[in-house]
């Protein structure tokens, strides 16, 4: 047999080339093994993770396999070491690990925030600021303050009708004769054309050529986690942003449980109180950030589910509960942050985007608006993911939504070792296939503290894949590995040693954690399933899919189709777009358009009940399977079990 | 005017399963017993002949059971206190297989060990020459702990190991892989836990004739509506063609009728309600002959009249 010269460049240094020669058909893996050259190999070499791609630049190579390359990889001579042999010299380039993580076709990341296109603060924006001249008072002019000051609104700016809360009332007298008759009010000038009067939020003395800031929320309560965004409402732009677990989870880890809890004696005032807290918090530490003061905050828009807004304004949710589960309200009116108990300015405008019936809320039309799927003709899946999984199918014309409980498990609680994703969660995971050894990811790059959703989803798929979890997700506990061992919850894996890990203890996944995440997927693959039965479309058939939701910024969208939470689709097909709530309620606030246009989706979409029958429920039992009862419907899947 | 009645013809077949080996086998019965390899639903020998009629297994247990109702203890009489007796009377009662049922605790209260479990087994197998099923306790732990040595002791037998359930099917399935045996698996009356579980005990190479599937039922009036249409849906979606639901069934209405109310209890009831040995007989045999209906080819019984009247509905439905 021929030995052939094999050249390896390292990318991440400018050092020596390393050469050695071998004979043809040696793996480029061996290769780079007995030359000493470091390829990672995640999955132990099964072409399976992606993680030892090469570039040949020089000779050629036989690859066994190109999974997970695209075909421009290949014509850039792309290969994966652990599935490609020498049949020439060869050159060939090791990237660094960094860049290839970056290059995998299969991870989809969160594109950047944009400053919606054309945002003017003095046209866009219903937060106006007016500066007023007066004329002063006298024995002859005997006008009152509040009226003098009417005047000065219906002549200078236009504005017939004003109100003001008794709060801001009190403040006049004073900001009027301390700016000398020169002031400066922050107004609210929200739906006008409909007669409502503009609304004085701010009276200061004195016009400065200056206009101080202005600050505005986005909010986004979800279930398990509230996210807050800091914004500049002069220049549209985000100062800050700050998530942190709902303080109402010690009640109850869903919906449901908090609506049982709300029932009791004081139950729903505490629940109001709780969240009420923990938005107040994040404000706080967001201001802190930016350099803000929660004084200064002037309007927030909230999105949330049904029952976390009806929690928040303290209406009582038990309807939402019973058939045939109706809200109080869907549309809710404009507050002023002291009736609710906000710490921001007592007069800030509190703005509770309307939602659609009691299991699809706010959260959906501001998905629906911010993922643009009520802008497109593409037939799109959306879909998002939190403690309630909701789901949208359709495109421009025609929108029909539904939910379903998924549980917090995405979100990491719920689970032993979850976490949120922030740094220290470990959020990707690679099982060995032969020693069943992990290689992990974690967010910040230090020792890993717990799981957070994306990595939960990718250790299931490579245990299962591994073949350490059976297609029930049962722990196989008698692999000869001392990773997997029974524990006081059932079988269970050992991700990280104690002594590797920030906690000093070990992380595992349990047989309950599992069982948390199965019920969890097949949820929400059983939404999907049954909404596209019941408009009659083939689920494979969406043309985008898109995700929004608390899996932090990444998910590998070949993890959670080989569990089956996502359908077997390509994966170009699926845009990853984060919180799209939270989105939507950065572009609620920013533009009058965009809020009008929340008000129609949540006018125009078709609800589905999925409790009115029992099709759902036949269908979660058919999604709690590893991927799924049917695997014809996850070829991809079927294809990589019967893989040697 | 001559009436064509329409005929249903189905893509999938039942796989044919054979319990039990003889001598020249392997084992030795003094016969086997096959069911299975149905290629339309029950009884419609106007699609398609029935190519094994169902069979009835007569459960017994390792020692005389404290809680099954005086009815049973009458019957079996002595033979009850010793499992040997009890196999030998239950064959000449009719019965096509012996359901043993092993026991938590021996007879003195001490917790079986798997001596005395194998023991039990070697006396059943030596008494009588029907093919034979074990359950084992129904505590995870003591399941595997039994029926490994079961299942080593009795290689070749073809004997049925059980109970197979989702979160523990895995060293069952091996010691009766490794010894030629069959298995059975228990799912809570869904029909995809029922496919699930067949799945997993597929993947670890279990071959498909030496699988039986129980989808669990209720008796008359607890539920057997319910227990019925499972089985129901399980054997259409077999013979539509889904592979993992082709499995012949075996259910245990003797188990679940006598712990009615009305089979149970003797005094203290409404007149109304009859005798009380015909009214328990009649619970359990309804009961097993409206399964039978809907396709299950083992139906485990436990008084040896009702095993009459079910075997000779069996007759008469294949008559018609």
């Amino acid at each position: 047999m021929t030995d052939h010269k094999i050249v390896f460049k390292q990318g991440d240094n400018n050092g020596e080339p390393i050469a050695i020669n071998l004979p043809t058909g040696t793996l480029l893996s061996e290769a780079a093994k007995q030359a000493g050259v470091e390829v990672g190999q995640p999955c132990g070499g099964q072409g399976r993770c992606g993680r030892c791609v090469v570039q040949v630049t020089q000779g050629s190579i036989r690859r066994r396999s190109v999974l997970r390359l695209t075909s421009e990889d290949v014509s850039k001579g792309f290969a994966l070491a652990c599935q490609s042999v020498v049949e020439t010299d060869v050159e060939i380039l090791v990237p660094a690990q960094e860049k290839i993580e970056r290059r995998l076709t299969t991870d989809r990341s969160v594109a950047d925030v944009q400053i919606p296109a054309g945002y003017d603060f003095s046209w866009s924006q219903s937060i106006r600021v007016v500066h007023l001249n007066l004329t002063p008072p006298s024995m002859e002019d005997q006008t009152d303050d509040w009226s003098r000051l009417q005047t000065a609104f219906r002549i200078q700016a236009g504005y017939n009708r004003v109100s003001c809360s008794i709060f801001v009332l009190k403040s006049i007298g004073i900001a009027l004769r301390n700016g000398n008759w020169s002031v400066t009010a922050i107004v609210d000038v929200s739906d006008q054309e409909s007669g409502i009067p503009v609304k004085l939020i701010s009276l200061k003395p004195g016009i400065s050529g200056e206009v101080e800031p202005l600050w505005s929320l986005a909010i986004d309560i979800g279930t398990t986690t509230v996210t807050v965004w800091l914004v500049d409402l002069t220049s549209g732009e985000i100062k800050a942003r700050a998530s942190e677990y709902n303080g109402q989870i010690a009640r109850g880890e869903d919906v449901i449980s908090r609506i049982v809890y709300a029932g009791k004696e004081s139950g729903g005032e505490e629940l109001q109180i709780k969240v009420v807290e923990t938005i107040n918090k994040l404000v706080v530490s967001a201001c802190k950030r930016a350099g803000a003061t929660p004084d200064h905050v002037y309007k927030a828009v909230i999105a949330g589910n049904s029952t976390m807004i009806h929690l928040l304004l303290g209406i009582p949710p038990s309807s939402i509960r019973f058939s045939p589960f109706i809200t109080t309200i869907n549309h809710p009116p404009r507050f002023t942050a002291q009736e609710l108990g906000f710490n921001f300015h007592p007069d800030a405008v509190i703005d509770c985007l309307p939602g659609i019936a009691s299991y699809v809320g706010a959260d959906i039309t501001s998905g629906v608006l911010s993922s643009g799927m009520y802008a497109t003709d593409k037939l799109t899946l959306f879909l998002d993911v939190g403690t309630n999984g909701e789901i949208v199918l359709g495109n421009q014309d025609w929108l029909v939504g539904c939910a379903c409980s998924a549980g917090p498990a995405f979100e990491g609680a719920g689970v032993v070792d979850g976490m949120r994703a922030t740094e220290g969660a470990i959020e990707e995971v690679w099982v060995n296939s032969e020693t069943f050894e992990p290689t992990i990811r974690v967010i910040g790059g230090g020792k890993p503290k717990g799981i957070c959703g994306s990595g939960l989803i990718s250790l299931l798929a490579e245990l299962f894949l591994a073949g350490v979890l059976d297609k029930a997700g049962n722990v196989n506990t008698t692999l000869d590995s001392p990773r997997v061992r029974e524990g006081d919850r059932g079988g269970e894996y050992i991700l990280a040693w104690k002594n590797e890990t920030a906690t000093g203890k070990d992380i595992t996944i349990t047989r309950v954690d599992i069982d948390n995440l199965l019920r969890a997927k097949a949820a929400i693959y059983a939404g999907f399933s049954v909404l596209s039965e019941q408009v009659g479309v083939i689920l494979e058939d969406a043309e985008q899919i898109l995700i929004g939701g608390s899996f932090g910024k990444y998910i590998n969208v070949e993890k959670a189709i080989q569990i089956g939470l996502l359908p077997d689709v390509p994966w170009e097909r699926f845009q990853f777009l984060g919180n799209t709530s939270v989105l939507g309620t950065y572009y609620a606030l920013l533009d009058s358009e965009a809020r009008q246009k929340i008000k129609d989706i949540a006018s125009n979409m078709t609800y589905i009940e999925l409790s009115a029958d029992n099709t759902f429920y036949e269908a979660f039992m058919s999604a709690m399977f590893l991927p799924h009862t049917d695997l014809n419907r996850f070829p991809t899947v079927k294809a990589a079990l019967n893989r040697p | 005017m001559p009436i064509e009645i329409p005929k249903d013809k189905w893509p999938g077949t039942i796989h044919t399963v054979t319990l039990g080996a003889t001598n020249g086998e392997g084992g030795t019965r003094s016969k086997t017993v096959t069911f299975g390899g149905e290629t339309t639903m029950p009884f419609l020998q106007f699609e398609a002949p029935v190519p094994h009629k169902p069979v009835v297994a007569i459960e017994i247990k390792d020692h005389k059971p404290e809680d099954w109702s005086l009815l049973l203890a009458e019957v079996w009489g002595a033979a009850m206190t010793d499992p040997a007796e009890w196999a030998k009377a239950a064959e000449n009662a009719g019965a096509d297989i012996i359901v043993l049922a092993l026991s938590v605790n021996d007879e003195n209260g001490n917790p079986t060990t798997p001596e005395k479990a194998v023991g039990t087994v070697k006396k059943v197998l030596g008494a009588c020459g029907l093919p034979l099923i074990v359950f084992g306790p129904g505590q995870v732990d003591l399941d595997n702990e039994l029926l490994v040595p079961i299942s080593e002791a009795t290689k070749g037998e073809r004997i049925v190991l059980g109970i197979c359930e989702d979160k523990n099917y895995r060293t069952i399935v091996a010691t009766a892989m490794a010894n030629g045996h069959l298995v059975t698996a228990r799912t809570p009356m869904d029909v995809n836990l029922s496919k699930q579980l067949n799945i997993l005990i597929t993947d670890m190479g279990m071959p498909a004739d030496r699988i039986l599937m129980d989808p669990t039922t209720g008796a008359l009036g607890y539920g057997i509506e319910y227990g019925y249409s499972v089985m129901e849906r399980l054997r259409l979606a077999a013979l539509q063609g889904d592979t993992m639901t082709q499995f012949p069934m075996i259910v245990t209405p003797g188990f679940e009728a006598w712990k009615t109310k009305e089979a149970k209890v003797g005094e203290g009831v409404p007149g109304s309600w009859g005798d009380w040995k015909e009214r328990s007989i009649n619970w359990e045999t309804l009961t097993a002959v409206s399964l039978i209906q809907t396709g299950a080819d083992i139906v485990v019984l436990r008084h040896p009249e009702s095993v009459k009247r079910v075997k000779y509905a069996i007759e008469e439905l294949l008559m018609a």
